[in-house]
């Protein structure tokens, strides 16, 4: 309908447009407003929340402090690991997650239901949140996943710090391990802490990694990085330069590193020396109390834990007989067996109860009220003095000496000045004390006098006390320092991450046991013959011309049945091997001390590894003495005096 | 030939017998809409360039886009020449056709996001939806041709074109699209008033919309719809969740303050903290990065768009171009003003493009065919 001639409709639109253009100002006024609001008046608070949308503090881990041995060789090392994660979102996007899976499964060799499994598993968390599906790839894991990365969405590789210990299982008891921090320990952890602790921090949790945590774990810093939407971290030099041209970074402090005490090609030694067989083995510098090896068999790879262990890993190692997670040198305790009849003849030669001239004769066996008690050897060992009676481990000289004791706590005096029966102070955690028993314990522990027949099971170490391996060392290495007692130590100095030192430790006497001469002597020409002398219980790891010392002990966690053989019992049945070195002669600069478990004896089951410790010791700290070729020629010059090596002598103790 | 006073000037417009000295003076008016369409355009291009550089789906679209500008303007030049009297004959056809699409929509068409708003031919989806609202308008302007509505309308003069329009809506309503069969409800009911409706009729209206409100919240919307209505009142309700499109929303258009964060600047657009930043949210991303002085300019340019567009509609010389011109302007308006309002947290999250600004072939094939409507309105006046 054209408008030409109609008047009144051509009024009444025009009347309209007012009111339009009415509505349509109002409707920009109010838009325009709307702006000024937002854009204007709240703008700064807008681009604030914009920048706090975009911009996070995130931390940057200090490097953990290393570890070095004597040498300033690299024990425990902070090195990259690599893990493979998916992210369900970019799989299922893809589409093709069913493919990515199995190719995945291929190259890392885990089934494809066990990482849907894991996939499952997350499935209630964000779905743009990784999930692991393997830690600790191998190099060509890597290198083949890097490889099919375009081919598999959402499959990632990423690296993590780990904790290496270079020598993989070796001293790992020692080092100990580091962990998550756990939302349980975290109030506990951060009372005691200079600094707090997050979640999921690293934190030491056993051995040198928790006893030196404060040391070792550095300042973490932190940086100001851009995220998206959905909390990634944008990797761009853009980025880079929008959030750096506002704050900059806290850097991170490394850690302190620890220089270690411990001699690598010890600690290789007595793993050697071990071979398959369980313990503990530790060596003392007796000059100084310094620990020189300290080693646990099983023992454990650190490196699991580092990022969290697998809940199945740990329950294998907590299920495992042979407790591979136990420092076997300082937090179980046995029976000393035999190698206590060397302070049982100190205490009776510095009380006077015998001198070098006295003598019993061993039958066998000696009567005791109606009971016999007897020899290990039933032959009996014939006149012994205190001297043979060490050499040949000889039980009846020793009930002998133990019935002149008026009283237990005569023994037991010297045995707490030489450590006994409680902590050493070794600078490591969870040490265990031990018990040596004296009247007043038995007293308050059971209720019934001391009576005086257990003085001889105590002479021989076969009575109430318990002792940790590190205690025994220590004792012997008193004994062979003239009676000082020192404070074992593994750390030997705290070292800057540039290599300055900042702390060296020095050597910490404990306590003093006034030793007369003679009384040393004897007790060590008793040691000499051991090892050196024909019929001594560990003559046959005898080496010409090279000069060390020791005694077996045999634990005996079983009677054993008269004509049986130990090696004939249940594994769990057999006796346990002791064994104390040490070496030079002259004076000693190793004291080596361990247990090997069910092991038979203390002559078979743990001499040879003493000796393969002690042998390494000497050729590489006195070279020039122990070559192979200087400890040949000396053998020939032994030949030529006549000295024949006798026939093993089996059942030793 | 000189004019004294604003009156008589008006009065001029609409003489049949004025001379032609005042449109040659003003010829360059005719193609005022056209020129703004391309000044918005190619604001929107730059933007879009800015918005589509982000590393998520919309990576790249703008190709997309100049594609659809260059069917646009095809579609532009066929639409300006013939005499727009064309579309008067055949707005029935137009709304029977586009009704034919939106059946298709049903039947054969192409889900996304959870609605099926698309069909596709070969490579090429087009939203029927989007076409809808000019095809009612032209059905509205052709109606309402003939009819005399100077003392207002009544319920039952209302009941036949509002059927009309509630087919198609019902339609739209089951794609789900809220947001173009709202754009559609105000159009209606712009042109409506425009028409003018009898004041009791549009008292009575009103009472039964208060009464049906709460009705249709409760029963007639969907859990999802309901949500987006209670997070408009208080964002805060569930700001990671459904409230979270608004606040980011808000956070990236004040963020832009004054002078903006600059182009490809905008990090709540860039770091994906903006959803769907390429298309019913372009504008939060145009305002992070131009601030208030850009946000100030694009709505002056909107504003001078309405305004030419209401000017063909009150220059033209029938009731058909007038109320088709009006219906075209009303339609950018609302788009405007609703996306605009959604993006800046005053009105409820409804998918509502941007006209010329939003990433979208359908929705800018339909604002380019408005604007060479409205040119060839202007143009064709005197050339009868």
């Amino acid at each position: 309908m054209s408008f030409i001639g109609n008047e009144e409709q051509i009024r009444f639109l025009q009347e309209r447009f007012k009111m339009i253009y009415g509505v349509l100002f109002i409707g920009l006024a109010v838009l325009l407003s709307r702006m000024v609001y937002l854009q204007l008046i709240n703008g700064d608070q807008m681009r604030q929340y914009a920048e706090e949308n975009r911009i996070k503090r995130v931390k940057i881990p200090a490097p953990r402090g290393m570890m070095f041995d004597r040498f300033n060789r690299l024990l425990i090392d902070n090195r990259p690991a690599f893990d493979v994660l998916i992210t369900p979102q970019y799989l299922r996007e893809s589409g093709k997650s069913k493919e990515v899976i199995e190719k995945l499964s291929k190259v890392i060799k885990i089934p494809v239901a066990e990482i849907e499994r894991k996939l499952n598993k997350a499935r209630m968390q964000a779905t743009f949140m990784p999930v692991s599906i393997k830690e600790n790839l191998s190099r060509d894991e890597v290198a083949e996943l890097e490889t099919w990365k375009i081919d598999m969405p959402g499959v990632q590789v990423e690296m993590a710090i780990s904790r290496t210990n270079l020598a993989k299982d070796i001293g790992s008891n020692l080092y100990g391990y580091i962990g998550r921090v756990s939302e349980p320990e975290l109030p506990t952890l951060n009372q005691i802490a200079s600094r707090k602790y997050q979640l999921d921090d690293s934190v030491g949790k056993s051995g040198l990694e928790k006893q030196y945590e404060e040391i070792l774990r550095g300042v973490d810093g932190s940086e100001l990085v851009e995220v998206d939407a959905l909390g990634r971290r944008i990797q761009s030099a853009k980025a880079k330069g929008r959030v750096l041209s506002q704050n900059p970074e806290e850097p991170s402090v490394p850690g302190k590193n620890l220089i270690l005490s411990i001699d690598q090609d010890l600690q290789d030694a007595a793993v050697r020396g071990f071979g398959d067989k369980t313990g503990g083995l530790i060596a003392i510098d007796p000059r100084t109390g310094e620990v020189l090896a300290m080693v646990s068999r099983p023992s454990f790879n650190p490196a699991e834990f580092a990022r969290g262990i697998d809940p199945e890993v740990w329950q294998k190692l907590l299920a495992d007989e042979a407790h591979p997670l136990r420092d076997k040198t300082i937090q179980d305790h046995y029976s000393p067996g035999s190698t206590f009849k060397a302070i049982t003849a100190i205490a009776a030669l510095e009380e006077g109860l015998i001198d070098k001239d006295t003598t019993f004769s061993c039958t066998g066996s000696i009567n005791l009220g109606n009971r016999k008690v007897r020899c290990w050897n039933p032959k009996g060992h014939g006149v012994m003095n205190v001297v043979s009676a060490l050499t040949h481990s000889c039980d009846v000289f020793f009930y002998r000496v133990a019935q002149k004791f008026k009283s237990v706590d005569d023994i037991a005096k010297y045995a707490m000045h030489m450590g006994l029966g409680h902590k050493t102070g070794i600078d490591v955690g969870r040490e265990v004390p031990g018990l040596f028993p004296t009247e007043a314990w038995k007293q308050q522990r059971f209720n019934v006098p001391w009576s005086p027949g257990e003085t001889l099971y105590v002479a021989i170490g076969q009575s109430f006390d318990l002792l940790t391996t590190i205690q025994l060392a220590n004792a012997y290495a008193s004994i062979v320092n003239g009676g000082i007692l020192y404070k074992p130590r593994v750390v030997k100095a705290i070292q800057s991450e540039d290599g300055k030192i900042l702390k060296e430790f020095v050597p910490q006497v404990m306590d003093r046991t006034k030793l007369k001469k003679e009384t040393i002597d004897l007790v060590t020409e008793g040691l000499w013959g051991v090892v050196n002398a024909p019929g001594g219980t560990a003559y046959w790891t005898h080496v010409p011309g090279m000069e060390w010392a020791g005694k077996t002990g045999t634990v005996q966690l079983m009677t054993q049945k008269e004509g049986s053989k130990c090696e004939n019992m249940p594994y769990s049945h057999r006796h346990h091997g002791v064994f104390v070195g040490y070496a030079p002669i002259k004076n000693p600069s190793i004291v080596v001390a361990l247990v090997a478990e069910h092991a038979c004896s203390g002559s078979h089951g743990a001499s040879p590894i003493a000796k393969e410790v002690i042998k390494t010791y000497l050729q590489k700290y006195y070279p020039d003495l122990y070559s192979d070729k200087a400890l040949a020629e000396r053998k020939e010059a032994e030949k030529k005096n006549g000295g024949a090596k006798p026939k093993v002598e089996t059942g030793g103790d | 030939m000189t004019y004294t006073s604003m009156e008589t000037n008006l009065d001029q417009q609409f003489d049949p017998n004025r001379t032609s000295n005042y449109e040659e003076e003003f010829k360059w008016l005719k193609w005022v809409p056209l020129i703004l369409e391309i000044i918005i355009l190619t604001i929107g291009m730059i933007n879009l360039s800015s918005a589509t550089s982000v590393e998520d789906k919309s990576l790249g679209l703008w190709k997309n886009q100049l594609v659809s500008i260059g069917l646009g303007s095809v579609i532009t030049l066929v639409l300006m020449f013939p005499h727009y009297s064309f579309l008067s004959r055949l707005a029935y056809l137009v709304y029977m056709g586009n009704m034919g699409l939106l059946l298709a929509v049903l039947a054969i068409g192409k889900s996304s996001l959870g609605a099926k708003r698309w069909i596709s031919f070969g490579g090429f989806s087009l939203q029927p939806s989007e076409l809808m609202k000019l095809s009612i308008v032209i059905f509205l302007a052709k109606y309402f041709e003939n009819k005399n509505t100077t003392t207002g309308m009544s319920l039952k003069d209302l009941l036949m074109p509002t059927v009309f329009v509630m087919i198609p809506m019902a339609l739209i309503i089951v794609q789900p699209d809220l947001g173009t069969a709202m754009i559609i409800m105000l159009v209606y009911g712009s042109m409506l008033l425009f028409l003018r409706i009898h004041p009791k009729t549009l008292l009575m209206l009103t009472l039964c919309a208060a009464v049906a409100l709460p009705v249709v919240y409760n029963y007639g919307l969907k859990p999802y719809q309901r949500q987006r209505i209670v997070t408009f009142l208080d964002p805060m309700t569930d700001p990671k969740g459904a409230g979270y499109n608004s606040i980011q929303s808000m956070i990236a258009v004040g963020s832009g303050e004054m002078s903006g964060k600059g182009y490809k600047k905008g990090t709540q657009a860039h770091l994906n903290f903006l959803p769907e930043h390429h298309t019913d949210f372009i504008f939060s991303v145009f305002s992070e990065e131009w601030g208030f002085i850009g946000c100030g300019i694009l709505l002056l340019f909107y504003a001078l768009f309405i305004m030419s567009g209401l000017s063909v509609a009150y220059q033209s010389n029938d009731k058909f171009a007038t109320l088709l011109a009006y219906g075209i302007t009303s339609i950018f308006f609302w788009h405007v003003f609703v996306n605009m309002g959604m993006v800046m947290g005053m009105l409820p999250i409804v998918g509502v493009p941007l006209p010329f600004m939003s990433y979208g072939g359908s929705a800018l094939l339909t604002a380019m065919s408005g604007v060479a409507i409205l040119v060839n309105i202007a143009n064709k006046k005197y050339m009868f």
